[in-house]
């Protein structure tokens, strides 16, 4: 899961509510709503390598 | 004859409910074992019946966590009826069930009551209909929220995601002001019967006055509320939803000239709405037709400058209700948040056996 960084403390929340505290997520810095679809690109090139390694589990 | 309360003993009971984590910040009621039957004497309902369940949330609340949280916001057990039927209404509200209570927006549920309920209750529908100052108006909203705290556990800052809210989020309730309307009443034109106690509600983003004393022309005056529900700031689609609560004098001006209900509705979907140049000047212009879909601005000029979008789709998206005093030609526009259900739920008469709390007390 990736969502903005200004939706941590829900997140961690809902993770802890759905049985699963410690989830781990990435983020990704807000806002992100107005961004332009080339602007979006570059976020998810930013944090596709964090995913990857997430996915992997070569993420320490 | 009985003691004075004790003051002391009061403040404590209260600190100790500050201390659960069940306030809004304001005091709230303490809540006896004997105060709670008094709520559920006025319902019909089990108090083990589940009002909502939150599925994502893993809660729920039930009939008897309701009159607690009611108990607790201040009402008199005589209000639980319409507190029911007000988490009922709202509940019709798609944006309600979708998740609208934890939207960053912090939408505030407008709650509208019909009938002669409204006399019996002392539930203002005059003057100051959104101000404070009567019991039922304060605290039947205040239950809602205290509700959506305590058995859904949707707090600020966690799950309550607002961004900044509504002033008097939990403070909007009203009964409409049948006796000086021209038209029918909300419930009515939706389809009860006349005369039914009745609560119509919605979740709300805004509140804007129309403040029109200046002319004796309809068109003059509905053009002045259309430049309120058309300005850019609260599009976030371009098909959205604003209502009208029209002071009596705005109301029977309008109904003088001749404009029904329906009539004002039909105004205001052709005329509310913005030219193409207007939505690009403020970066709206990429905004989709409907629904969830791009936001952001257009590189390029999508249709011409002046080729106008209407706002409002259709009469059901233009409630109208008519409250206040018959004083000053001020009426106040509302956003609904999603989409308006366009329906009342009737407030269910308490059982028989139930004694009114009123009783006795003169």
């Amino acid at each position: 899961m990736i969502c903005s960084d200004a939706f941590r403390a829900t997140g961690d929340a809902m993770a802890e509510i759905q049985g699963a505290p410690g989830y781990r997520y990435l983020t990704t810095p807000h806002p992100v709503a107005g961004l332009t679809p080339a602007q979006v690109r570059e976020r998810a090139e930013a944090v596709a390598g964090e995913v990857a390694r997430m996915l992997t589990g070569n993420d320490g | 004859m009985a003691s004075e309360p004790d003051p002391d003993v009061a403040r404590e009971a209260i600190e100790y409910c500050y201390e659960q984590g069940w306030t809004d910040g304001l005091p709230v009621v303490p809540v006896s074992q004997a105060l709670l039957d008094q709520f559920l004497a006025q319902t019909g309902r089990s108090p083990d019946e589940v009002l909502w369940r939150m599925e994502h949330l893993g809660r729920e609340c039930t009939v008897q966590t309701a009159a607690i949280n009611a108990a607790m916001a201040g009402c008199l057990p005589e209000y639980f009826p319409i507190v029911l039927a007000a988490w009922d209404a709202v509940m019709r509200d798609r944006a309600a069930k979708g998740g609208g209570w934890q939207s960053t927006s912090g939408p505030a549920p407008l709650i509208v009551i019909n009938g002669p309920i409204r006399g019996e209750l002392g539930i203002n529908s005059t003057g100051g209909n959104f101000a404070a100052g009567f019991r039922p108006n304060a605290t039947i909203p205040r239950a809602l929220g205290l509700m959506l705290r305590n058995a859904f556990g949707v707090v600020p800052h966690v799950f309550d995601q607002t961004t900044q809210g509504i002033p008097g989020r939990w403070a909007i309730c009203f009964g409409e002001n049948e006796e000086e309307s021209p038209w029918e009443p909300l419930a009515t034109e939706i389809g009860l019967e006349p005369g039914t106690n009745a609560v119509s509600c919605t979740l709300t983003r805004t509140y804007e006055f129309v403040d029109n004393r200046h002319t004796q022309n309809p068109e003059h005056l509905l053009n002045d509320f259309a430049d309120t529900i058309s300005r850019t700031g609260v599009m976030i689609f371009r098909a959205q939803s604003a209502g009208i609560v029209f002071c009596p004098e705005h109301a029977q001006m309008l109904a003088d000239a001749g404009f029904s209900k329906p009539d004002v509705k039909d105004w205001l979907v052709e005329h509310c709405g913005r030219i193409e140049a207007d939505l690009r000047r403020a970066g709206k212009d990429g905004v989709a037709e409907g629904g969830f879909g791009g936001r952001s601005a257009s590189d390029e000029e999508r249709v011409p400058g002046d080729t106008f979008t209407p706002f409002l789709p259709s009469r059901a998206s233009v409630p109208i209700v008519v409250a206040g005093a018959r004083n000053a030609a001020i009426s106040m526009v509302f956003r609904v948040f999603g989409e308006w259900s366009n329906s009342s739920v009737e407030i269910e008469p308490a059982p028989v056996a139930a004694a009114s709390s009123l009783d006795g007390r003169s």
